[in-house]
């Protein structure tokens, strides 16, 4: 257990020092938070109503998408999964380390908006804040699993990338956080029903246990973990 | 002597490539072991079966004793600092942190520094410190001097010798036929997937030959000729050129060098 409790508090200091999850996780989604909350409240005032879901959905997003692979890339693509094997170190506890880590950035980076929005643009703060944060944490798991598939399948930084971006930005375009779904297309509107940002949003928006919203959450988790299961299984052969 | 490391009938394939062909190979305890071969000869393939690195497909590897791994560059975040991987390290493997160890190895002059900021020989030394820890019986280095200039190369030689006369087992992986030769009590040489020589260096010698070549100057010119029998060939040339008249005015003897051995072997030459 000490391994493991020093393991998770070295990753969180290695993700720092990094700099990639610092930029993915806090710098960009604060930055697009101070200037696309500014344009979105100013133009459509009634987005104060879902300003912190949705920059919130943004960042989680990004952080994870973007900012967690290129962590796993350097384990599982490099002399470094050696290193687990050659002490006997199980080869999820990368996985597990830099998955733990990244939650708790993310989740910092969400109270800082769930702070500085009401703040700084008068945004609406969820009604039932113990839901908000349920539903937030379950949107952070999903999200770093569609991440992890990423870091495990893709063995190096460029591609990553490259995948990384191919999966953010329709992410964020058809979740609903830009504008409201019932204007896309019929076609956009069920493609974004495939990533979980669509449904993150939904459920923190509504603040309700909402079946319906938890369950595609739930079935693409179950899925995006079988695969990383058999991701690793390759890598260890 | 014990045996440390007993491997038998070892076969590995990359696809239809077959890399490792049923070796059999046996290292004694406390002998310091090369293992040779020119590139993509299975050297790092096979030395990965022998730490558990890497599944075979038939054949048995018996180790006696704790092992510890030396790996090549590379395989610590890089912004891992020194002295956080060793305490990772030492609670991966529920040891306390062994400070006459690090010290020795000057592990404790670049212990704040992150992994990408340290030169080639710091890293191995890093490395070489991380084997260490467990207080391992037998200790695999691959390439343990490769990139080191001439201070880290003797350096490193030093502290080899030292775990060699701690009584541990030393399994190493070379390029560089001077550091086997100055290093090693027996080698293998690995070519086409099998053993092609296993024994001393003395034994490696009398496998081969010894190809001497002799140069024997004289006033009308420079004459070169390849022995294997050095003391007939050098009398048989010395009385032709008694009968010829010729005054010689120097002869030089070179034997041929581990180098050409390996080469000879490890090539099929």
């Amino acid at each position: 257990m000490g391994a493991f409790l020093y393991g998770v508090s070295l990753q969180w200091k290695l993700d720092i020092r990094s700099k990639t999850l610092l930029i993915t996780c806090y710098i960009v989604p604060l930055l697009f938070f101070a200037i696309m909350g500014g344009i979105f409240t100013s133009v459509l005032p009634e987005a104060r109503d879902t300003l912190i879901q949705s920059m919130t959905v943004f960042g989680v997003t990004m952080g994870a998408l973007i900012g967690l692979p290129p962590s796993l890339v350097e384990i599982y693509s490099s002399d470094i999964k050696k290193v687990y094997k050659a002490n006997g170190v199980p080869l999820y506890l990368g996985i597990a380390l830099t998955n733990i880590s990244a939650f708790v950035h993310l989740l910092l980076m969400s109270m800082i908006l769930y702070i500085a929005a009401p703040l700084a643009f008068n945004a609406q703060i969820p009604k039932k804040p113990g839901m908000y944060f349920i539903f937030l944490a379950i949107f952070i798991v999903v999200s770093l699993s569609i991440a992890s598939i990423i870091g495990l399948a893709v063995k190096d930084q460029a591609k990553t990338s490259m995948f990384s971006i191919i999966v953010f930005v329709p992410s964020t375009m058809l979740s609903g956080i830009m504008f409201p779904v019932e204007m896309l297309p019929p076609i956009f509107k069920t493609m974004g029903k495939a990533f979980p940002a669509s449904w993150g949003y939904g459920l923190m928006t509504d603040s309700a246990f909402q079946f319906d919203k938890l369950l595609p959450l739930s079935v693409i988790f179950v899925l995006a973990v079988c695969l990383c299961v058999v991701l690793l299984h390759k890598i260890d052969k | 002597m014990n045996e440390a490391i007993k491997i038998s009938s070892l076969k590995k394939s990359y696809g239809t490539h077959l890399v490792l062909n049923g070796l059999d190979i046996c290292v004694r305890q406390g002998e310091v072991f090369a293992l040779l071969g020119v590139n993509g000869a299975g050297k790092t393939t096979l030395l990965e079966c022998i730490e558990g690195l890497r599944k075979y497909d038939s054949g048995n590897i018996a180790i006696i004793g704790k092992v510890g791994i030396q790996l090549q560059s590379a395989s610590l975040p890089g912004h891992m600092k020194a002295l956080e991987a060793v305490k990772l390290f030492a609670k991966w493997n529920k040891v306390a942190l062994d400070n006459t160890m690090l010290g020795a190895l000057g592990i404790l002059d670049f212990s704040q520094k992150q992994y990408y900021q340290l030169s080639t020989g710091q890293k191995r030394r890093l490395h070489l410190a991380l084997a260490l820890m467990r207080n391992p019986d037998i200790l695999f280095l691959d390439e343990p001097t490769a990139g080191l200039d001439v201070e880290g190369r003797v350096s490193l030689h030093e502290q080899i010798r030292q775990l060699k006369e701690a009584g541990k087992t030393i399994i190493l992986t070379s390029h560089d036929m001077a550091e086997v030769e100055n290093l090693c009590d027996r080698m293998a040489i690995l070519s086409g997937g099998r053993i092609s020589f296993i024994g001393t260096i003395k034994q490696l010698n009398e496998t081969v030959g010894k190809h001497y070549t002799i140069t024997i100057q004289t006033e009308s010119g420079t004459g070169k000729y390849a022995s294997d029998n050095i003391g007939e060939t050098l009398l048989a040339l010395l009385t032709e050129y008694r009968e010829k008249g010729e005054t010689i005015l120097d002869i030089q003897i070179d034997r041929g060098s581990l180098e050409q051995h390996f080469m000879k072997i490890a090539k099929g030459e």
